[in-house]
């Protein structure tokens, strides 16, 4: 016996030292240790008996920025008071402020303290005073002593000071915190072992590049460590969980033959609306339902003049699609207006009207959307919508329950589906995907359908295009093991380091 | 999309079926009018469905939904017909003034009617939700209800000045002026708005100029009122489409008539222009419409026939009349104001066949699968920083302008704002990206230090050419925060960043006044800037609550982009 490691041999001399009995604050400043090494140290010393760790709760009583002003000039009602005195006991009230130079929000404050205490009250315009005040109340005591020391222990307090304190905080002159405050002592056992003289072990701790390269190694012996001990804490850096689960998602779409596409935040009601075949006077159009931008209003829509007449006409009385059309006059300007995006479809649209757009094609998206709602646990303001599209000849509503079905097995991992009618203003026929997971239930997954003739001929597609959303937040929060959305913009870093692969 | 209250036993005596009372079967079965139970008030006998139909006015009542599930459910099938009974003899004369205020309006007489107050409840429920949905808050369309029997026809829709006319409005005893009822009456304070900017507010009078509403706003109390005495119901809808109008009174009409009700109608005279036009109201109209089985087919990827698509469509509560072998012709019910295009039959003939019914089918297409090369560079950047032990996160791209200037100790500049916010703190977004992060760190200084942090975002500033007058860029930031942060540290981060890269990086001295003086360079490759590199000013750490100092780096991914498809 006898033998310590380097910390443990020095922490248990600091401890002799410092007379048997210190906190781990002292014990860190006389040996120069980090508090986790010394901490470590202690663990050892105490597994063998050598030390005791004791744990005491405290609270730590400091001052606020304001408290500070006040334990230098006085507490508003002192200032007040005081001037009062001065003036012989009964004086104008504004004369009272202006002398003791008090600012105009404090004067509430001191006059609520001053008739609390008892000292003062205002009546008719006039400060007349009740008592004479004590010199120094135990608030005031304790507020000058902290604006020395900045910080005290409240269990050190006497009651009354206790009291003083309670009442600070409730001023918000000072605040309380608990902290845990952990002594260290020698027990008899330990003392023994300094009398008996604490040896440095020969056994060697850090195998270092001198003990390999001379060969020290070959005679030395290397100490057994207790791989058992707890260390330090290690945060690897990673994916946001959120937007690593968009990753797999992203993976799979491509396996299925998807591309990545493109658009535009700030959009044009053109693209999120109009080319949907959506009136211009539906309530998804309204301040409740889409974002505007403040200014400028409009953007410009001079390079789709082509397309926009055809959707013009098809809105006003369904152009050559063979639809009765809304039966209204179509305001181009109205396309312009310029909002945030409300869905991913908009995107869609510029996929099917840009060049590079090949059919058959297959393209999606993960699409940043906004829509005016009150953030809470079901929903967010801004989201992401995960879309996308299929263009070919000979696709059907067949091939529609066939990508939904790929779907609910590729990605949520679904055990069986289910399909139901839906709605959406551009596409007919529309269907919901709802899928069976076990120990999950029924989930409502999606909406798709296949584009209106009113929504693709304008554009000038002339195969059937089928668009697909997949409600992507839900799945998430079903693989996170979470109930609240809000955890997609999560502020919480604690929670982004601890959450592990989902 | 509309949510409507049914009272479950009502609507169960409409079907004339007994349901089982499992919300799940309940479910199944609204699957084919696209509703779903939203809730269920036993106590009360009160169900809640959602229909996600916004197109299809005539569900949105408990009689509609009946007449229509009365079809899927094999009930009944074909196109149930509605006809007027006969003439009622009133004339309502309507007002040229009204052209620019409130053009239209349509009048139907419904006798012979016994009124419970469970049916008169659903009246009131159908008119709430057509004013406010298909009627647009009433600006569109209102409906108004009286009692026939207190009524001396002729009708007069026209004008009035707003201090010129008094009546008791619905709810009240005493009179009040038009003017008077857009400041106290609650429906005043709701719909005023639809009104006030004329000099000549609607009204409806009878012969005796009896007032029977002030359109869009309120009923009087005298003639307004439905009880279950009520045996002869006048409907009136006003508006500023006249198709709507028409559609809209169909839509009660035929609740009506649903419930026993005889419907009668009036002509409506109008003096729009220089023509005089009458037209008799209700307008109930079986419109037609040709399918081709083909396309029927071609659409569903079905081989169903031409008498298969008939039923279907019977179910569905369609007519159907052969044409040909492959053609039929469609009579489409007067309230099916959403068959627009004959996709929308094939739609009604897919829910007929039961979408569960239809095999999925999975072809493979010769499409090649791809993210953007910009998400490919974006991937790689992030897993450099990964690497370098920074964890990512992710912030929202609204914000406010305190967060993006002010507390970044920087003069406001043109931004995106939105003009409808909804909160005060998410007003416009983000022109850079340093402003989440320093966010992100004042919100986590409980927690462990170091804290390591990088997101890769977009960023969107205007710009007066582009068609969204918009620019968006995609930036990367990272921040590093602990009690000795600084400089040199963040800048190996950013060299070994741009290295993986295979960019060569210089920094200047620049001045930046969220950086602090002497510790702040721009970053530039082949003299294009591309971001900005520093120790965060103590000012902004005071701003932002932090207690430890920051070194940050903002670079723009878009430029990278460009500069590595030049390399």
């Amino acid at each position: 016996m006898g033998e310590l490691r380097p910390h443990e041999r020095k922490t248990l001399l600091v401890l002799k030292e410092l007379g048997g009995k210190a906190n781990v604050n002292q014990l860190t400043t006389k040996s120069g240790l980090s508090e986790a090494a010394l901490m470590r140290a202690a663990l050892v010393l105490q597994d063998q008996k050598l030390v005791e760790i004791r744990e005491r709760k405290q609270t730590i009583l400091t001052i606020t920025q304001e408290g500070k002003i006040y334990a230098k000039k006085g507490l508003p009602e002192r200032q007040l008071i005081n001037v009062l005195l001065e003036l012989k006991s009964e004086a104008p009230l504004k004369k009272v402020i202006k002398k003791a130079g008090l600012r105009e929000n404090l004067v509430p404050i001191a006059l609520g303290w001053l008739r609390r205490k008892g000292w003062a009250k205002p009546e008719k315009g006039y400060l007349k005073i009740l008592k004479t005040p004590e010199k120094e109340g135990s608030d005031e005591k304790l507020l000058k002593l902290l604006g020395k020391k900045l910080s005290v222990i409240i269990e050190n307090l006497d009651p009354e000071m206790k009291k003083a304190a309670e009442l600070l905080k409730r001023r918000k002159l000072v605040e309380m915190n608990r902290k845990t405050v952990r002594t260290l002592e020698i027990t008899r056992k330990g003392l023994n072992l300094i009398k008996r003289g604490v040896h440095a072990a020969t056994e060697i701790s850090q195998l270092t590049p001198e003990i390999i390269v001379s060969g020290k190694w070959r005679k030395a012996k290397l100490r057994k460590y207790n791989i058992k001990a707890p260390v330090a804490k290690t945060w690897p850096g990673k994916k946001h969980p959120y937007l690593r689960f968009i990753d797999e998602v992203k993976r799979k779409l491509v396996a299925l033959g998807f591309k990545e596409m493109y658009g535009p935040l700030v959009e044009l009601s053109f693209f999120n609306f109009d080319a949907l075949f959506m009136p211009q006077d539906h309530p998804a159009r309204e301040i409740f339902g889409i974002y505007f931008v403040k200014s400028p209003k409009h953007g410009n829509l001079s390079r789709y003049k082509k397309v926009v007449t055809k959707v013009k006409e098809t809105h006003e009385n369904g152009w050559k699609t063979g639809s009765k059309g809304w039966g209204y006059k179509y305001s181009v300007r109205e396309a312009s207006r310029l909002i945030l995006r409300g869905h991913g479809t908009a995107l869609s649209v510029r996929t099917l009207i840009s060049k590079d757009l090949e059919i058959p094609g297959k393209y999606f998206s993960i699409a940043r959307c906004y829509r005016p709602e009150v953030v809470d646990k079901t929903h967010l303001t801004e989201f992401n919508q995960v879309e996308g599209i299929v263009v070919d000849e000979n696709i059907t509503l067949r091939d529609l329950l066939g990508v939904l079905e790929k779907f609910a097995i590729e990605i949520a991992e679904a055990d069986k589906v289910k399909f139901r009618p839906d709605y959406f203003p551009f596409t007919e026929p529309s269907v919901e995907l709802s899928a069976y997971k076990e120990g999950y239930g029924w989930i409502e997954f999606g909406g798709s359908g296949i584009f209106r003739p009113e929504v693709t001929l304008p554009l000038g597609i002339k195969v059937p295009v089928i668009a697909w959303g997949l409600g992507i937040d839900r799945l998430f929060m079903m693989r996170a093991g979470i109930d609240d959305i809000r955890y997609v913009f999560t502020q919480d870093l604690d929670w982004i380091r601890r959450k592990g692969r989902i | 999309m509309p949510t409507i209250e049914i009272e479950y036993e009502d609507f169960e005596r409409l079907l004339d079926v007994k349901l089982e009372k499992d919300m799940e079967k309940l479910d199944e079965i609204l699957a084919f009018v696209k509703g779903e139970v939203k809730a269920f008030n036993e106590k009360e006998g009160i169900l809640t469905v959602e229909i996600k139909d916004t197109n299809r006015p005539d569900l949105w009542n408990v009689e509609g939904l009946a007449r229509t599930l009365r079809g899927f459910l094999g009930l009944e099938k074909g196109l149930k017909k509605y006809n007027v009974a006969g003439n009622s003899n009133v004339e309502v004369q309507v007002d040229k003034r009204l052209w620019k205020i409130r053009p239209y309006i349509a009048c139907a007489v419904i006798r012979d009617l016994k009124l419970s107050d469970t049916i008169i409840r659903g009246i009131m429920r159908l008119q709430d939700k057509l004013d406010q949905t298909y009627g647009r808050n009433r600006r569109r369309t209102s409906i108004g209800l009286y009692n026939f029997n207190l009524i001396a026809p002729p009708l007069h829709y026209t004008v009035t000045k707003p201090t010129e006319t008094n009546f008791a409005p619905l709810g009240f005893e005493q009179e009040m002026t038009l003017k008077e009822i857009l400041e106290k009456h609650p429906k005043g304070l709701e719909y005023g708005s639809i009104v006030r900017r004329f000099d000549m507010y609607p009204i409806l009078l009878d012969s005796k100029k009896n007032v029977l509403s002030f359109p869009p706003i309120i009923n009087s109390n005298d003639l307004g009122k439905i009880t279950t005495e009520t045996r002869n119901v006048l409907v009136e809808v006003t508006g500023t489409v006249l198709e709507t109008v028409l559609n809209t009174l169909n839509m009660v009409v035929f609740s009506l008539v649903d419930r026993g009700g005889k419907p009668y109608s009036t002509t409506i005279k109008y003096a729009y222009g220089t023509k005089k036009e009458n037209i008799v109201t209700p307008a109930i109209k079986t419109s037609t419409m040709h399918l081709d089985i083909k396309y029927v087919n071609q659409v569903l990827g079905l081989k169903l026939t031409t008498k298969q698509v008939a039923e279907l469509l019977k179910k569905a509560r369609f007519d159907t009349e052969k044409r040909s072998n492959d053609s039929l012709l469609v009579c489409i019910p007067p309230y099916r104001i959403d068959i627009m295009h004959p996709i929308d039959l094939v739609e009604d003939v897919a829910i007929a066949y039961d979408y569960n019914n239809i095999q999925p089918l999975w072809r493979r297409l010769p499409t090649t699968g791809a993210i953007t090369p910009q998400t490919e560079l974006h991937d790689f950047a992030r897993e450099i920083m990964i690497g370098m032990e920074f964890q990512e996160i992710l912030t929202c791209t609204l914000t406010n302008k305190q967060s993006l200037f002010s507390k970044m100790n920087l003069k406001p500049e043109k931004i995106v704002e939105i003009a409808n916010p909804k909160v005060q703190t998410l007003t416009c977004l983000r022109s850079w990206l340093l402003p989440s992060l320093m966010e992100f760190l004042s919100n986590n200084q409980h927690v462990e230090y170091p804290q390591k942090i990088f997101e890769l975002g977009i960023v969107v500033v205007p710009d007066k050419r582009a068609e969204t007058r918009t620019c968006e860029e995609q930036k990367l930031a990272a921040v590093i925060t602990h009690a000795i942060a600084g400089f040199t540290e963040i800048k190996s981060v950013l060299d070994a960043f741009l290295a993986a890269l295979n960019l060569k990086g210089q920094i200047e001295e620049t001045v930046h006044p969220s950086f602090i003086d002497g510790r702040v360079g721009k970053i530039k490759i082949d003299k294009m800037d591309i971001g900005v590199i520093g120790e965060i000013h103590p000012k902004i750490l005071e701003a932002w609550n932090l207690e430890k100092p920051v070194a940050a780096f903002e670079v723009n991914m878009s430029k990278i982009f460009r500069l590595s498809k030049l390399s």
